[in-house]
């Protein structure tokens, strides 16, 4: 069996002429915070979706702790540990906080889901809004919640869709912290899809850069900073 | 909502209905009221299909009429009628649950139009259906002079037949009250909130969301059970739209949110319709401005503002309180 939670291999997403994603390789271990940049329209949140079932596959194949789970659903995918967040917030707008995360637990089958949800609440210093609407929540607030929503159960793999969108740079930094203790206490392992940089190259193992549906660099971040291609399409010379 | 307190106002509402049947003695003001509680279940059903899946019937009466005209056919074909009305509904869950698996994906307001035409159908075949059905002129249901072990005469007394419906509309909001408390409720909530998050979290989304059309159906079936009860009668308006409209009305003035929020409705429609009709002849004309007005003012109904008007007062009196 390969050490990789997560591979994907020649993964390929095409709209009729239209290559989205083309040939992307993949792969997490455990544990691993893997940044995923690249300009807008790259094929960065297509890779997501393409990973999680959302969106089928053109070609190529996903592996999850080394089963072949390219013919799977969202749901079934998400009950074998694959797990995500979305570039917009994506809650349960009239439940309240701890109602909607304990029901994410228990969903995926965890044997106490209110004392895992309790946890993640904590972890994501929502627990004294437990009992709040989540509509009634700031925005960060609805941002940690999603997150929450997403790593409640115990997933193996988590794919996070720009987890920071729209949040204050105090906010964002707040949340890398999160996620970086999360990730090492949980044991999970992330693709993380950002455009704060600082934030990316702050907290991620490995960075992989994408160009028109296509990866063009991956290294750890200080070999992709330094990689002149990248510093071309993305960085700009500044970098 | 907590098991005591749905206990709590179960109990209450069992003692507001006997009261009634205790001290109404009008029989034209106790007709009223048992015709305004069989609508208060099927603004219920059609309540509950908005409140837990989001979703605007406007085909609803399908299920009204066909419970009617189910029973009636059943009782001709000298059925038991305890066993034609269990029949019937348990007919009504499962053709609705295979309804529901094809037409609860469509969305939003195509799914409207879907129900309305599917009612319409019915409505038609009902219509010209003359063997089967009496076509446009109906059909009498022949109950039997025991139901339940009840003598017909002493059932279909008005006071009788008030307190049965009574009985029947608080037990049906009880069940729906526990029911939407469990997970069954949390999950088909979560998938009117957010389908696709709903399904990132593990939640196939189809199968509570025909669960909760045929839960509805079945709801508005017993509803029309009672009417076929209550009036020994079923014709093709009770498959009408129009009636599918009248039901959503008192949805809207009630409103969906709150459980009790479409009883309220419906008892307010029929006041209303007693009320205003000896003073004008297109009553509805003025009813239509409540509705209105209500839909502008108060979009959760009357049911959400007295549920503010409440919770205002109870702050206020934290606030003294605090205050003193």
């Amino acid at each position: 069996m390969s050490d990789y939670v997560l591979q994907a291999e020649d993964v390929a997403i095409h709209y009729g002429g239209v290559k989205a994603v083309d040939g992307v390789a993949l792969t997490l271990t455990q544990g691993q915070i893997r940044g995923l940049i690249g300009p807008n329209g790259a094929g960065k949140s297509t890779v997501i979706d393409a990973i999680t079932g959302r969106r089928r596959l053109t070609r190529g194949k996903v592996m999850l702790r080394g089963e072949d789970v390219s013919a799977l659903g969202v749901v079934e995918r998400r009950q074998r540990g694959l797990s995500r967040s979305f570039q917009r917030t994506s809650i349960f707008g009239e439940m309240a906080v701890r109602q909607q995360v304990e029901l994410a637990a228990w969903k995926m089958g965890v044997s106490e889901p209110g004392a895992d949800a309790d946890d993640v609440l904590q972890e994501l210093e929502l627990a004294s809004m437990a009992h709040t609407i989540a509509n009634d929540l700031g925005y960060g607030e609805q941002r940690r919640l999603d997150l929450a929503l997403a790593l409640v159960g115990r997933p193996s793999v988590l794919l996070l869709d720009e987890p920071m969108a729209g949040l204050s740079v105090q906010e964002s930094l707040d949340l890398a912290q999160h996620l970086k203790a999360l990730t090492t206490r949980r044991q999970v392992s992330v693709l993380l899809v950002e455009h704060d940089m600082d934030v990316v190259f702050g907290i991620s193992d490995v960075v992989t850069v994408f160009e028109l549906g296509r990866v063009i660099a991956s290294g750890t971040p200080a070999e992709v900073r330094s990689d002149p291609r990248v510093r071309e399409a993305y960085l700009g010379s500044a970098a | 909502m907590s098991i005591q307190r749905v206990a709590g106002s179960a109990a209450v509402a069992l003692v507001v209905g006997a009261g009634v049947f205790a001290w109404v003695s009008s029989g034209t003001l106790l007709s009223l009221l048992t015709q305004a509680i069989i609508y208060a279940v099927f603004a219920l059903g059609v309540g509950v299909l908005l409140r837990q899946n989001g979703m605007v019937s406007f085909g609803h009466a399908l299920f009204f009429g066909c419970a009617g005209y189910a029973v009636g056919l059943l009782l001709q074909a000298q059925w038991s009628a305890e066993l034609a009305m269990l029949a019937t509904l348990a007919g009504m869950a499962v053709v609705a649950f295979v309804m529901g698996l094809v037409i609860v994906r469509v969305p939003g307001v195509a799914f409207g139009m879907l129900t309305l035409a599917i009612g319409q159908m019915f409505f038609l075949t009902a219509s010209r259906s003359r063997g089967l059905t009496g076509g446009a002129d109906g059909m009498n249901i022949d109950w039997p002079s025991t139901l339940f072990g009840v003598s017909q005469s002493v059932l279909l007394k008005p006071a009788n037949l008030f307190l049965l419906c009574w009985c029947t509309l608080v037990g049906v909001m009880v069940l729906l009250g526990l029911l939407l408390n469990s997970r069954f409720g949390r999950i088909t909530e979560a998938v009117r909130d957010n389908e696709e998050r709903a399904r990132f979290i593990g939640i196939r989304t189809l199968l509570p969301r025909a669960a909760v059309y045929a839960l509805s159906a079945v709801i508005t079936g017993l509803a029309g059970l009672l009417s076929a009860l209550n009036t020994g009668f079923v014709s093709p308006e009770n498959l009408h739209w129009s009636l599918s409209g009248v039901a959503l009305m008192m949805v809207v003035v009630g409103g969906y949110k709150a459980l009790w929020g479409p009883a309220l409705g419906a008892v307010v429609y029929f006041m209303a319709k007693d009320f205003l009709g000896d003073y004008a002849t297109h009553w509805m004309a003025i009813f239509g401005v409540a509705l209105i007005t209500v839909i502008v003012f108060s979009p959760t109904g009357l049911a959400g503002l007295l549920e503010r008007v409440v919770k205002g007062k109870a702050a206020v009196r934290v606030h003294k309180a605090h205050g003193h």
